[in-house]
């Protein structure tokens, strides 16, 4: 009886787990299926990708379109088609990897899956925020170098320079307060910066053009009392 | 010393008298402030391992007035570009190196091919036109010079005198070609003496006077490999990237400026760097290689200036090329013999008889395919199907120098 006792005492935990694991390994066998699964579509999209973008001639577009050049400065020297096919491809390996650790069913992992699918719009928009707004800067920048080499400024790409320079700090204050990265520091730093960017040109323009200003105003009121005058003698 | 004669279209600054190497560097310092410059040098890593280039660099760290130095490093590892930043260290000032073999520069020549724009194969042509390129994109200078690093006597004031006709604002030349002697116990320089002389000659007996054949009769060494220039003929100049580089540059020079414009140096006494073997059985190598390609594009900018070619005029161009270029050895042989300087003759004839096959070979090569063009494209062209291409250098060459 003791020993009976005793070995039931043994055997109890083996059984527990084996219980467990009877439980738990369909979900390890459904997550190891969309792994492999999951890791299969990715290379298939990645390889029709790869394709897709060559026939698009899609480096060229870019090299056109300035994207080149962002990825470049960023000192990253793939190819834009072969940067798209990585980036689609590891997105959907960690989507891959997300999905199949949900099949787990362990709380801890899904509460982290949920977040990161919850986090995934904010990265998308993100991403959107700063292609779009790297396009817009460069091409507001370029506005005002031809807006301001037509009028015969001197200091005209310094000008569409700092136009550029502003819109990009306020593109990646956006992207960083999208991304939900400490944003009270991102928006207190982008005020400081911002406004100390619009003060420093404020002073420098205004110093600058006090004599400018005062010789507009003073031509204007002068162009006013004449314009009395002849009201007057009518 | 030379003497004060002016020959040909173009202007012709002659070394007179003993002038001050310190006078000429002082003065460029003044330009300098007005109208920088930048020094491209396209080498070779082998270049490195011979006995020019210590001289160079010791030379290149008296110059005070350059504002950068463009290296244009071809044909070598990653290794070998490390060890080549170091061979340079004792310049002091801007000096970057061009690691054509480079991870970041063979993206940015991938840039050019899948846009379409063909920069032609490795050689002096691309690096100097990539050179050029970083230039134009660090926006600092407004002047060129360009010079071999294959140079043994090299004394930094051949590089004085050809900075000197583009940099000094009151002369207002745009273009500014060597010249020298390319003399020690004998006469080297059979190209330019016994094939490209000669050759606009016949030309010009054969098909009368004409103004590209005057322009480039008018330099006493067309096939000088060092000249300066202004950073706007590199934007609208494109370069050929065979052989026919320095004739076809001149081509590209005379198309766009005015002879006025345009002058050559007396730069060096003398000048001595590697010599090509004539390799006359083999048209893929040597001096055979270069001559054929010279020849074609001499006639293709021929051709483009409405001259019409024909299977009886090349014909009777060899014959009128043989005749001169046998009759310009009597004359080397004179000159050699008043001055004491070894002559083979034979060797000297057998040289003009395989620059008559080459003629007749480039000749072949241009009736059947005229509108072949090695040209690499300006750079104006090349930032209008790229517009960040320049920036792309500019990054790339820097975190290479990093």
């Amino acid at each position: 009886m003791i020993m009976q006792d005793f070995l039931t005492l043994v055997l109890e935990p083996f059984r527990e787990v084996f219980a467990g694991f009877k439980r738990f390994a369909p979900n390890m066998l459904a997550m190891l299926t969309i792994l492999i699964g999951g890791l299969v579509f990715a290379r298939i999209v990645r390889a029709l990708l790869r394709k897709a973008l060559t026939a698009l001639s899609f480096d060229a577009w870019s090299d056109r379109m300035g994207f080149t050049v962002m990825m470049r400065k960023g000192d990253l020297w793939t190819k834009p088609a072969e940067a798209v096919v990585r980036v689609v491809f590891w997105f959907l390996v960690i989507f891959t990897i997300m999905i199949g650790l949900s099949a787990l069913k362990v709380h801890a992992v899904n509460t982290l899956v949920a977040q990161f699918f919850l986090y995934l719009p904010r990265v998308l928009s993100a991403v959107l925020i700063l292609v779009i707004g790297y396009v817009a800067a460069g091409f507001l920048s370029r506005t005002v170098l031809i807006a301001l080499v037509n009028n015969g400024y001197h200091y005209a790409k310094v000008l569409a320079e700092a136009v550029r320079l502003l819109l990009i700090v306020l593109i990646l204050a956006m992207a960083l307060e999208q991304l939900q990265v400490a944003p009270n520091i991102v928006v207190a730093a982008f005020s400081i910066i911002f406004g100390g960017i619009v003060i420093a040109l404020a002073i420098a323009f205004g110093a600058g053009g006090i004599e400018a200003a005062r010789r507009i105003i003073e031509k204007g009121a002068a162009e006013k009392s004449e314009g009395k005058d002849d009201i007057q003698h009518l | 010393m030379s003497d004060f004669y002016q020959t040909g279209v173009i202007t012709t600054l002659h070394r007179l008298g003993k002038p001050s190497l310190e006078r000429i560097e002082g003065e460029l310092l003044h330009f300098s402030r007005t109208r920088p410059v930048a020094l491209v040098l396209p080498a070779l890593y082998s270049e490195f391992e011979g006995p020019a280039m210590p001289k160079i660099v010791e030379e290149l760290s008296k110059v005070k007035y350059l504002c950068e130095i463009v290296l244009v490093l071809d044909k070598a590892s990653d290794k070998e570009f490390q060890k080549v930043r170091e061979f340079m260290a004792p310049i002091p000032g801007d000096v970057k190196i061009i690691h054509n073999d480079g991870r970041r520069v063979m993206e940015i020549y991938d840039t050019f091919k899948r846009n379409g724009l063909s920069v032609g194969e490795r050689g002096k042509g691309r690096s100097a036109w990539l050179a050029y390129g970083y230039v134009i994109a660090n926006g600092k200078c407004d002047v060129i010079a360009l010079h071999d690093c294959d140079i043994v006597n090299y004394s930094r004031e051949m590089l004085a005198r050809l900075c000197y006709p583009v940099a000094n604002p009151n002369l207002d030349y745009v273009f500014c070609k060597g010249f020298y002697s390319r003399v020690t116990n004998k006469m080297h320089g059979r190209v330019t003496r016994l094939l490209v002389t000669p050759l606009i000659r016949s030309l010009q007996s054969l098909g009368g006077e004409h103004r590209f054949l005057k322009f480039i009769d008018s330099f006493r060494y067309p096939l000088a490999g060092e000249f300066a220039m202004s950073t706007d003929m590199a934007r609208v100049n494109r370069i050929p990237w065979d052989w026919g580089l320095e004739v076809g540059s001149l081509a590209e020079v005379y198309r766009n400026y005015s002879p006025r414009r345009i002058c050559q140096v007396d730069i060096a006494d003398t000048y001595e760097h590697k010599h090509q073997v004539l390799s006359s059985e083999d048209p893929e190598k040597g001096l055979m290689k270069m001559t054929i390609d010279i020849c074609k594009s001499i006639f293709r900018t021929l051709a483009s200036e409405g001259i019409v070619f024909s299977d009886g005029f090349f014909k009777s161009l060899s014959v009128a090329y043989l005749r001169l270029a046998e009759d310009t050895i009597m004359k080397y042989e004179a000159d050699a013999a008043i001055n004491g300087l070894e002559f083979d003759r034979h060797e000297e004839a057998k040289a003009v008889e395989s620059f008559a096959r080459a003629i007749a070979m480039a000749a072949e090569t241009f009736m059947k395919n005229p509108m072949g063009t090695p040209l690499i494209p300006n750079w104006n062209r090349v930032t209008s199907a790229i517009p960040g291409i320049l920036d792309m250098l500019k990054k790339a060459v820097d975190e290479d120098n990093r």
